[in-house]
């Protein structure tokens, strides 16, 4: 029973940078890469506006590879702020969260795993990081 | 007026802002990562990264109270975008380079890695663009650069002769 479920779920790793959204989708372990996405680029012009767009396109892009492995579950593990920290994780994480909802993957465990800047000091959470 | 030199550690603050203080009289540079240190300006320790956790409301107050003649004060740390400033540099350096460059400083491979990967992931400058703007922000890529080059650059950016930029460089495919 608990091996059958397991094999059902995968990892989502969403790279959010300023411009752009990548995703990849492993096992559980984080060995074994089911599915890549190209990416999602930004227009810079309009970055707010263009990355909900650019995630929903890098999610449709991956969904039936992702669903051909079996994988019906996703846990989300979301690196990088992307262009915009006024919302946490960034827009373009956020959109590709929702895009893998709408294609039907049922959500587990969202997790922020960005990157902290560090040199013997450091800021605190919620300024820089999340 | 005051300018903020931030990016991810190893991109070369350090080294670029001795080099325009060199040169420049009506330039004060103040390196803020030692400020931090000397002063204790810190509200806990985060033991797993061997770093203080900054307190950036006393370290605003510090340079606040920072008394200068120069014309230009110059913010030296990977926290200065935290900080009010009417211009901000953010210096970037491909992550591979930048791993090297901590390694060889002596870092050691956990923090080398966690901030090339932050480097990748433009998490400075980001949050540079959201603090201050995208007028505020000058962009300078500087794997290629001498520190020279590079204080040339923020040069540039004190005197108003170069134009704002964000977002030019890419770097996620090292992750
Ligand atoms: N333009 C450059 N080219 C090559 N190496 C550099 C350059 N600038 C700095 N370095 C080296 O990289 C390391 C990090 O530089 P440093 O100025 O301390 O960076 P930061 O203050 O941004 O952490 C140092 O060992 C320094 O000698
Ligand atoms: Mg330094």
């Amino acid at each position: 029973m608990a091996e059958q479920e397991d094999d059902k779920w995968g990892v989502a790793h969403v790279h959010a940078s300023f411009n752009n959204t990548v995703m990849t989708v492993t096992d559980l372990t984080g060995a074994e890469t089911i599915a890549k996405s190209s990416g999602g680029t930004a227009v810079k012009q309009n970055r707010d506006e263009a990355s909900p767009y650019a995630a929903m396109q890098m999610v449709e892009s991956i969904a039936d590879e992702i669903r051909a492995a079996g994988i019906e579950g996703l846990h989300v593990r979301v690196r990088g702020p992307g262009g915009n920290l006024q919302k946490s994780p960034g827009p373009g994480a956020q959109a590709a969260i929702r895009a893998l909802a709408r294609e039907d993957f049922e959500i587990g465990r969202i997790e922020d795993v960005t990157p902290i800047p560090h040199d013997g000091s450091r800021a605190p959470k919620g300024k820089g990081g999340f | 007026m005051r300018v903020a030199v931030t990016g991810t550690p190893g991109t070369g603050k350090t080294t670029a802002t001795e080099r325009l203080a060199e040169r420049r009289d009506d330039v004060d540079v103040v390196h803020l990562n030692a400020v931090i240190e000397s002063e204790g300006l810190y509200e806990s320790v985060d033991e797993e990264r061997d770093s203080v956790v900054a307190d950036l409301d006393a370290l605003a107050a510090w340079v606040d109270d920072y008394a200068t003649d120069a014309d230009v004060v110059v913010l030296d740390s990977h926290l200065a975008h935290h900080l009010d400033a009417d211009r901000v540099a953010v210096l970037r350096c491909a992550p591979e380079t930048l791993a090297d460059r901590l390694r060889e400083r002596g870092e050691s491979d956990a923090k080398a890695a966690e901030n090339a990967e932050s480097e990748a992931l433009d998490v400075v400058l980001s949050e540079a663009v959201e603090t201050h703007g995208l007028d505020a922000v000058y962009e300078i890529e500087t794997t290629q650069s001498s520190p020279d080059a590079v204080a040339d650059a923020l040069a540039g950016v004190v005197d108003g002769t170069r134009e704002p930029t964000a977002g030019d460089v890419d770097y996620l495919d090292y992750l």
